[in-house]
């Protein structure tokens, strides 16, 4: 595993529901469509230094979108869920959000 | 929130307000909560865009301007209510620091209401018409009513002045008819000038059944500009002459145009009625010669703001009179070939003397404590309640706050000319018939 943790860790994944899911200790990410779970749980742990419980992982297909008659489709990408454990402290980033 | 006044200049006063972070934050917050819904943000919908988001996206300025805006019309009031300033404008505010850490440092520029140095009102001399009905008045007056009352009764004799003919017209002028001026059956009383009086002139000594044609040249200041100064063809055919009948001055008359039985009582009644109106002409001319002195002599520093509101507000008046006739005001404007600019500067002259006039008088009030009862004001709606067939206490309950507000300023008003009419040195001056001097004394009330 030469990968670097920012190489898997795209950035995150702002949005209502995410915000929301912040209470039950679960962060979004945008990531490496190739990366595995014990990759993301690797690399967010070194970038936040914060504990990992689980990972949830999902590939996102990307939307079919046409400009006239020509169409095109938006890059898949890859959906991750993390769950810290309880006693854990919460990923800065988030909170200053 | 800190705040003081730092000056009063000219009736405008300079107010310096700084307001600490803690209370900015807040305002911040309620600007927030107000305008969230007008930020967009992606993953978000419309008014749930958390604050910390839409401060990294737009910048934290965005806030600042509501914000600031709530904390100074905030601050504005308090300081206001603390040192009992009475602004006429609104203020302007120059922000000299704003910041999330620092808060705000402001001033604020205000015009205020500016102080009245009353000149001497007390014992002033004025002059108060008093107006005499004569028997001649009351006989004028039953003319006029004689007059309404007339008859008109067919004749067969030429026209005269004062009779009303019937008859049927058509202008032409170059051999063309002309538009708009052919009439049948038009009754037209000779001498009431309502028609060009060439033409009246010469439909005098026709008699009933007779057709003539008649040369007419209208005057060259009639206000129909095609036709001034020209010469018109009438063709007139006389049908009818009627004579006006005058009722009999007797009892039957006084029965006919009045409740009264008997004539003298009608002319009583018509004294009684001149009388009164004397009395309040001569009342109103002493009230406009009172405020006048009064007014002159009083000293005041107006803001250019308060006239130009007043020129408004006159202008408005103005406009809706105008609109009553069935005209718009930039129609007025065209019509009479004023700029705007002239337009305004007509009223300015008249809203500087309301506005000095109020200002006076509120002045008045203040310095003689001259005030308004709960039990005055009661007083005077009692009037208007029976005047109205209700009881008070129903007639109270339709009133609105700013009708209250004006009942009072009535009666406030009407006490200080009290007040002012029983200081002064009133010269009665007295005028013989009464028809003569009406209509003096009218402009001058207030």
């Amino acid at each position: 595993m030469s990968k670097d943790p920012h190489d898997i860790i795209i950035r995150p994944w702002i949005t209502e529901k995410s915000m929301a899911m912040k209470e039950q200790r679960k962060y979004t990410f945008v990531v490496h469509p190739d990366a595995n779970k014990t990759e993301i749980k690797n690399a967010v742990e070194a970038i936040f230094g914060v504990k990992v419980e689980k990972v949830n992982t999902m590939n996102v297909r990307g939307k079919k979108k046409r400009v006239g008659i020509h169409e095109g489709k938006r890059p898949d990408w890859k959906k991750a869920i993390v769950t810290l454990k309880k006693d854990s402290k919460p990923i800065e980033f988030f909170e200053s959000l | 929130m800190k705040v003081n006044v730092e000056k009063i200049e000219n009736n405008v006063a300079t107010l310096k307000i700084e307001v600490e972070a803690g209370e900015f934050e807040k305002a911040i917050e309620q600007s927030y909560r107000k305008n969230v819904k007008r930020f967009n943000i992606p993953g978000f919908r419309r008014g749930k865009a958390p604050r910390s988001l839409i401060e990294r996206y737009y910048g934290p300025e965005v806030f600042y301007e509501d914000a600031a805006e709530i904390v100074l019309s905030e601050a504005y009031k308090k300081v206001v209510e603390e040192n009992s300033l009475e602004p006429v404008d609104h203020p302007h505010f120059d922000i000299d620091k704003i910041g999330k850490d620092i808060g705000i440092v402001a001033t604020a520029k205000v015009t205020v209401k500016p102080e009245v140095k009353l000149g001497q009102y007390k014992g002033l001399e004025v002059e108060k018409m008093v107006y005499n009905v004569t028997e001649e008045d009351v006989e004028k007056e039953l003319k006029d009513l004689q007059e309404k009352n007339a008859r008109l009764v067919s004749v067969e004799r030429p026209a005269q002045k004062g009779d009303v003919v019937v008859v049927d017209l058509e202008g032409f002028a170059n051999g063309e008819p002309l538009k708009d001026a052919k009439v049948q059956n038009y009754p037209l009383e000779l001498g009431s000038k309502i028609l060009v009086e060439d033409l009246e002139e010469k439909i005098i000594g026709m008699k009933p059944g007779e057709t003539k044609e008649v040369a007419v040249t209208y005057p060259a200041e009639h206000p129909n500009k095609d036709l001034a100064g020209k010469e018109v063809l009438f063709k007139v055919s006389l049908k009818e002459v009627k004579e006006k009948e005058l009722p009999q001055l007797d009892d039957e008359f006084a029965k006919d145009v009045s409740e009264f039985e008997t004539l003298e009582e009608l002319k009583q009644d018509i004294k009684n009625r001149l009388e009164e109106r004397a009395k309040s002409l001569s009342e109103s001319s002493l009230r406009g010669a009172i405020l006048k002195k009064v007014v002159e002599q009083a000293e005041v520093d107006i803001p250019q703001v308060m006239v130009d509101r007043e020129i408004e507000r006159l202008i408005m008046d103005f406009a809706f009179q105008l609109r009553l006739r069935g005209l718009d005001l930039k129609q007025y404007l065209e019509i009479s070939k004023l700029s705007p600019e002239e337009f305004k500067g007509r009223f300015q002259e008249r809203a500087y003397n309301n506005v000095k006039t109020s200002l006076v008088l509120e002045a008045l009030a203040k310095a003689e404590n001259i005030e308004v009862t709960e039990e005055e004001v009661d007083e005077e709606l009692a009037k208007y309640a029976e005047a109205a067939h209700k009881s008070l206490a129903e007639y109270k309950k339709n009133l609105k706050e700013e009708d209250l507000e004006h009942i009072k300023d009535h009666i406030l008003t009407r006490k200080i000319f009290d007040f002012l009419i029983s200081q002064a040195k009133v010269n009665e001056k007295v005028v013989e018939n009464f028809s003569q001097g009406e209509g003096e004394g009218e402009e001058e009330q207030a």
